[in-house]
């Protein structure tokens, strides 16, 4: 490889950026570019500086680095550092990127670039992975927030927030009491992960949620409408299972 | 299970009496009412009321090893029918024996003899209804004294698992902060392991020990914010405002551990601003008040309000204590609070 790596640090513990600099200070194939301490600065510098190389902490104030990699425009390579969580199972089995668990030796982390030369000179896409990676969520355990970037802004939206989802092809539409947000995830995703007592699927294109709800009205035989409690009092499409679905959480 | 007359002396003496009463009664009988003569008498009693229930304590091995809900009805009762004959003849022949050379009236032992064999069936059935009550009632005692034996382990595991381990997360990190520091500050690594160190030695003599004072509980919530706050610097803040008096108050160890885990998770984890953590401490009496607030960062999570750690606490504190209120949880969107009340034997002063 003729030129260096070029490498952003995220990690949010001075500590364990310190360490990662020591390590990689001397090596051949790697420039520091910058070093993030959250979340929201990382986006942003991977963004912008389109990196070669990440090493990327998975828990963080603000948004993990897994909610990260939903938020980025481009993909660098990454290499995860973690010290103990679910997620490292799954990632080694999807052997889309490389995880280093803290702490970690020198040796071990000259391997992991290593395989990420090998990974550039090929030129393996990993996007499909990193995707896959960030759909999957350990456990029985619900979301509790979302994160979604609006041009240069990112949002957190607590699950508390969400009024109703819209599906928009590929996208969804995340409607909020202070406006709606569009982000790259199916309807699959939300449904499986919000909590099915406060969110409904009460059509293929919606999500609502419970106490959202004003009303339900029949239309035509066994044809309904929700009725939202907002101020243009939304009318949304219910369709058959949707419907049964209302009855079973709403009990009537 | 033992014989139970060898195994139990007040039932044996029970026994004894028993017989002895009867034998008693029978000979007083004969005597005075039959006009029987006394030789005669007193063969008649010791065969039936002392040889008989000599030889008949051995019907127990014979209920121990047929039992009613193991055995169909039918082969039981040949079972018994079968123990009962060979008893019988042991005992009519040893009684026989006996008589020979005190009896020279051929009609008293001839016309004796289907009376003797009839009395010595029923006599087993007698003894039969008798061991089988004795062996119902000893197996219920065992199950009863099982059951609760079990309880108590059961109880004693509930606990155990209650108890907060030393969470991997915090460990893991921890180590990685050490590994930074033999690089840059050798000393500091080697404070932090040997605080590390205490900190685990504390957590796993927990597991001898039920209560502490609260002062050293409270050495060890300090040695666990100390390492933390090597990995998190100025963004965690502890504060401490204790009620000196309060220090000899009894508290379940690691009680308070899980508290400070939270607040790390929800408050320092999730912010880059300064967190604090206060705790305040105030004894009443016989009840010790400790109050734990940290602020967290209400616009990036939700907090469901009770996770699992305070939900051990709560259960741990109900079994030791018999109160499922001891623990209060407040959540004032922009800080965190938990109210923990212990109760004291003896009041603080």
């Amino acid at each position: 490889m003729s030129e260096k790596l070029q490498t952003l640090i995220i990690e949010d513990e001075e500590l364990a950026r310190n360490l990662l600099r020591s390590y990689l200070k001397d090596h051949p194939d790697i420039e520091i570019i910058g070093e993030c301490e959250n979340g929201f600065d990382g986006v942003k510098a991977i963004n912008e500086n389109k990196p070669d190389l990440v090493f990327l902490d998975i828990q963080m104030p603000k948004i993990t680095g897994f909610e990260m990699i939903e938020l980025l425009d481009y993909k660098p390579q990454i290499i995860f550092t973690t010290a103990y969580d679910q997620y490292a199972l799954k990632a080694f089995e999807l052997n889309a990127v490389d995880y280093l668990l803290k702490p970690f030796s020198k040796d071990r982390l000259l391997a992991a670039i290593e395989k990420v030369k090998h990974r550039i000179l090929n030129e393996e896409d990993n996007t499909e992975k990193l995707e896959e990676l960030s759909n999957f969520r350990p456990g029985e355990d619900f979301i509790d927030r979302v994160v979604v970037k609006d041009r240069h802004k990112i949002h957190i939206i607590t699950v508390d927030q969400i009024r109703y989802i819209e599906s928009l092809d590929d996208y969804v539409m995340i409607y909020t009491n202070d406006g709606r947000h569009m982000k790259q995830k199916t309807m699959k995703y939300f449904e499986t992960y919000l909590d099915p007592k406060n969110f409904i699927r009460i059509h293929r294109s919606y999500i609502v949620q419970v106490d959202n709800i004003a009303e339900i009205q029949q239309y035509e035989k066994e044809a309904y409408i929700v009725i939202l409690k907002d101020k243009d009092k939304t009318k949304l499409k219910v369709s058959k299972t949707g419907y049964k679905k209302i009855k079973e959480v709403l009990h009537f | 299970m033992k014989h139970p007359l060898t195994n139990n002396y007040r039932l044996l003496g029970f026994y004894a009496i028993f017989w002895a009463t009867i034998g008693t009664i029978n000979l007083v009988l004969q005597l005075l009412w039959y006009n029987v003569p006394l030789s005669y008498s007193l063969l008649d009693t010791g065969t039936n009321y002392v040889l008989y229930p000599l030889l008949g304590s051995s019907i127990w091995y014979s209920i121990r090893y047929s039992n009613l809900e193991e055995v169909s009805i039918g082969r039981l009762i040949i079972f018994h029918l079968i123990a009962a004959s060979i008893l019988c003849g042991i005992w009519v022949y040893i009684s026989y024996a006996i008589y020979k050379p005190f009896v020279k009236d051929n009609d008293f032992l001839n016309n004796g003899l289907p009376p003797k064999i009839f009395l010595g069936y029923i006599m087993y059935v007698i003894y039969l209804v008798f061991f089988y009550a004795v062996n119902y009632y000893e197996s219920l005692k065992e199950k009863i004294k099982k059951e609760s034996e079990y309880k108590a382990l059961i109880r004693e595991a509930e606990l155990q698992a209650l108890k907060s381990q030393i969470n991997p997360h915090f460990l893991f990190n921890s180590l990685n902060s050490i590994s930074s520091l033999t690089v840059s500050n050798p000393e500091k690594a080697q404070e932090m392991v040997i605080n590390l160190s205490s900190l685990m030695r504390y957590s796993l003599m927990h597991n001898q020990k039920e209560m502490v004072s609260f002062s050293r509980e409270l050495e060890n919530i300090k040695l666990y914010l100390g390492i933390e706050k090597v990995r998190f610097g100025k963004k965690l803040n502890a504060e401490f405002e204790i009620d000196a008096h309060c220090l000899e108050a009894e508290i379940p160890n690691m009680i308070l551990q899980p508290i400070y885990e939270n607040a790390i998770k929800y408050g320092v984890y999730e912010t880059t601003d300064q967190v604090t953590i206060k705790t305040c401490c105030m004894c009443d009496g016989n009840i010790l008040k400790i109050n734990i607030v940290n602020d967290y960062d209400a616009s990036t999570i939700k907090r469901r309000g009770e996770g699992i750690g305070l939900r051990n606490i709560r259960k741990r504190m109900e079994i030791i204590y018999n109160n499922p209120d001891l623990i209060k949880i407040t959540d004032n969107k922009t800080s965190f609070e938990v109210q923990l009340v212990i109760p004291q034997k003896q009041a603080v002063s």
